[in-house]
């Protein structure tokens, strides 16, 4: 019961934080919370996959797809920010399906080398098809985000839009894993012929789990697309697609919250880096420091560091009664 | 209820099961014995559509089982309890369960959870517990209780007393007679063919892929051959 109430404590004063945070901390913050929310959504969002047992590498070109695909709906066809949102979590999701269909089959190392390759497909294409994507001079002027036709001009309502967009994101995941289908998605992850025998058409719940993290990385790309207003193909390559993997793995692999303090963590540690080449070091490392001193991811520390506090005091030498 | 005619399975160039035919009638603990390598685990594959067979037909109650998937043949009421590791060993007892019950609507799970309770009462104790933290015949009795969790017509076994105590053997053979008496049918996979004769009705001797010898389980029981061969008298 405490522990509940504990829990229930955090999250309060964590939403109270996240509320607060653009009457105190200024547009700089409010710029750097709107993309960790993004990396949150895209973190989470690749966690039903990896329970399912697959190494998906290729969340950034699903992310690419949303981006560009709800940019241009924008831009080119003046079509409302929540459709265009949506259009591009939608047109993700089908090229999940096709992506998804015939590679799903193939197993661990893989398939993840199938979704590498599909990162570099997706960059190659908003590189070339200049007509549409501008290519290598970047897509610009993107219009903001609007909801129900009021433009969020300002950075704060744009960051509450993240927040929002994050939140509800995170809800449908958290039911999500704790049905029945988190369930199979933990039996196919563990052990997925035994889940097929059974009875669990494991083909077809892989497939589901990807698409779901197809849609909600389509929704980060919009999102992101909007906020930015200007997108750069290189931008969705290899390097991102590895760090939403190590947000999983450093964050931990073993709780739902786990993406989420791998998102965060990493995202505000790793703000003075962005976009320069300390980055990949940057994520290499905290990835190094995980296997070797933490495997089973930050999440885990407080129980690490009792551990140590347990073993500490069971070793110091105890007061012999003389004294 | 089952009928398996002319059953022919290979991995790539072996061929594990050469020509095999039984048949399991309703209500009988049919067994399945002889040694490593015999195909006896393969013939259990191709009935639960694991491995897709070569050639031959698969009935049960007069609907083949050829090209169907493992969840489609489960639907049909075969349930499967696979050699090895069985488990699901990061899942509470519970959550192994539940998974047993995974095509069956939400509704009588509930039920059917009771009635496990009534045969199996330390899993309800155990509810809770990692599956991976019971004794290895908890294990067993887990794996038998989830494939029943799907209220099966023909249950599969293959070999539950592998790796047991004499004692903890002598409750599984319990456990499979009461879980026969509830009118559910049972193949039975066994190396240890003394358990596998004294609860089986009839048996069939495999051997290097195909069957050498079937009988009443009290006369292969009897036969000096067998006698020597698989139950080192």
């Amino acid at each position: 019961m405490h522990r509940r109430l504990g829990v229930l404590l955090g999250l309060v004063v964590l939403a109270v934080l996240a509320l607060l945070l653009p009457q105190f901390g200024g547009d700089y913050y409010v710029h750097i919370f709107a993309l960790v929310f993004t990396n949150v959504i895209l973190a989470a969002s690749l966690r039903p996959s990896l329970t399912c047992g697959q190494l998906n590498i290729g969340h950034s070109a699903f992310m690419s797809i949303g981006a560009y695909t709800s940019a241009l709906l924008a831009k080119n066809l003046a079509v409302p920010f929540e459709i265009s949102l949506l259009g591009g979590a939608l047109l993700a999701t089908a090229v999940g399906w096709a992506i998804g269909y015939p590679s799903l089959r193939l197993r661990g190392v893989y398939f993840a080398m199938v979704t590498v390759a599909f990162v570099e497909v997706i960059r190659l294409i908003a590189q070339l098809w200049v007509p549409l994507t501008r290519g290598m001079s970047g897509l610009s002027g993107i219009p903001k985000p609007s909801v129900l036709g009021m433009t969020l001009s300002t950075r704060t309502g744009q960051y509450y839009l993240a927040l929002v967009l994050m939140l509800a994101t995170l809800l449908v995941l958290w039911k999500l894993e704790h049905s029945r289908l988190g369930l199979i998605w933990r039996s196919i992850g563990m052990a997925d012929h035994l889940a097929q025998s059974l009875g669990v058409n494991i083909a077809r719940h892989k497939l589901l789990a990807f698409m779901l993290g197809c849609f909600f990385a389509g929704i980060a790309g919009g999102f992101y697309a909007h906020f930015i207003r200007f997108l750069f193909p290189p931008e969705f390559g290899f390097l991102m697609a590895t760090n939403i993997l190590v947000y999983n793995y450093v964050g931990g692999r073993g709780h739902f919250v786990g993406p989420i303090v791998g998102a965060v963590f990493l995202s505000l540690l790793s703000e003075p880096f962005r976009g320069s080449p300390y980055e990949t070091i940057f994520f290499s490392i905290a990835m190094l420091l995980t296997i070797l001193f933490l495997p089973g991811g930050l999440i885990t520390l407080p129980r690490k560091l009792a551990e140590l506090r347990w073993w500490r005091t069971a070793s110091a030498p105890t007061p012999s009664p003389a004294a | 209820m089952l009928e398996v005619e002319n059953l022919w399975v290979r991995y790539g160039t072996v061929e594990a099961v050469k020509g095999v035919s039984f048949t399991v009638s309703a209500g009988s603990i049919v067994s399945l014995i002889g040694a490593n390598g015999a195909g006896k685990t393969t013939s259990l594959r191709a009935l639960t559509g694991l491995v897709q067979p070569g050639a031959g037909e698969l009935r049960f109650e007069s609907t083949s089982l050829v090209g169907l998937a493992p969840h489609q043949i489960v639907s049909l009421g075969i349930a499967h309890v696979p050699e090895g590791r069985r488990l699901f060993p990061k899942m509470t007892v519970l959550e192994n369960l539940t998974m047993g019950a995974y095509l069956r609507p939400r509704i009588d799970v509930a039920s059917t959870l009771t009635m496990i309770y009534e045969h199996f009462p330390i899993l309800k104790e155990r509810g809770r517990q990692r599956a991976g933290s019971l004794s290895g015949g908890e294990q067993q009795m887990l794996a038998i209780a989830r494939a029943l969790m799907s209220r099966p017509k023909l249950l599969l076994l293959d070999e539950p007393s592998m790796g047991l105590s004499p004692i903890m053997t002598a409750e599984v053979g319990k456990v499979i007679r009461q879980i026969n008496s509830l009118r559910v049918s049972i193949i039975l996979v066994e190396q240890n063919a003394m358990l596998a004769l004294t609860l089986a009705q009839y048996g069939y001797v495999l051997q290097t892929g195909q069957v050498v010898m079937q009988g009443k389980a009290e006369d292969l029981l009897r036969d000096e051959g067998v006698k020597k061969a698989y139950l080192g008298l």
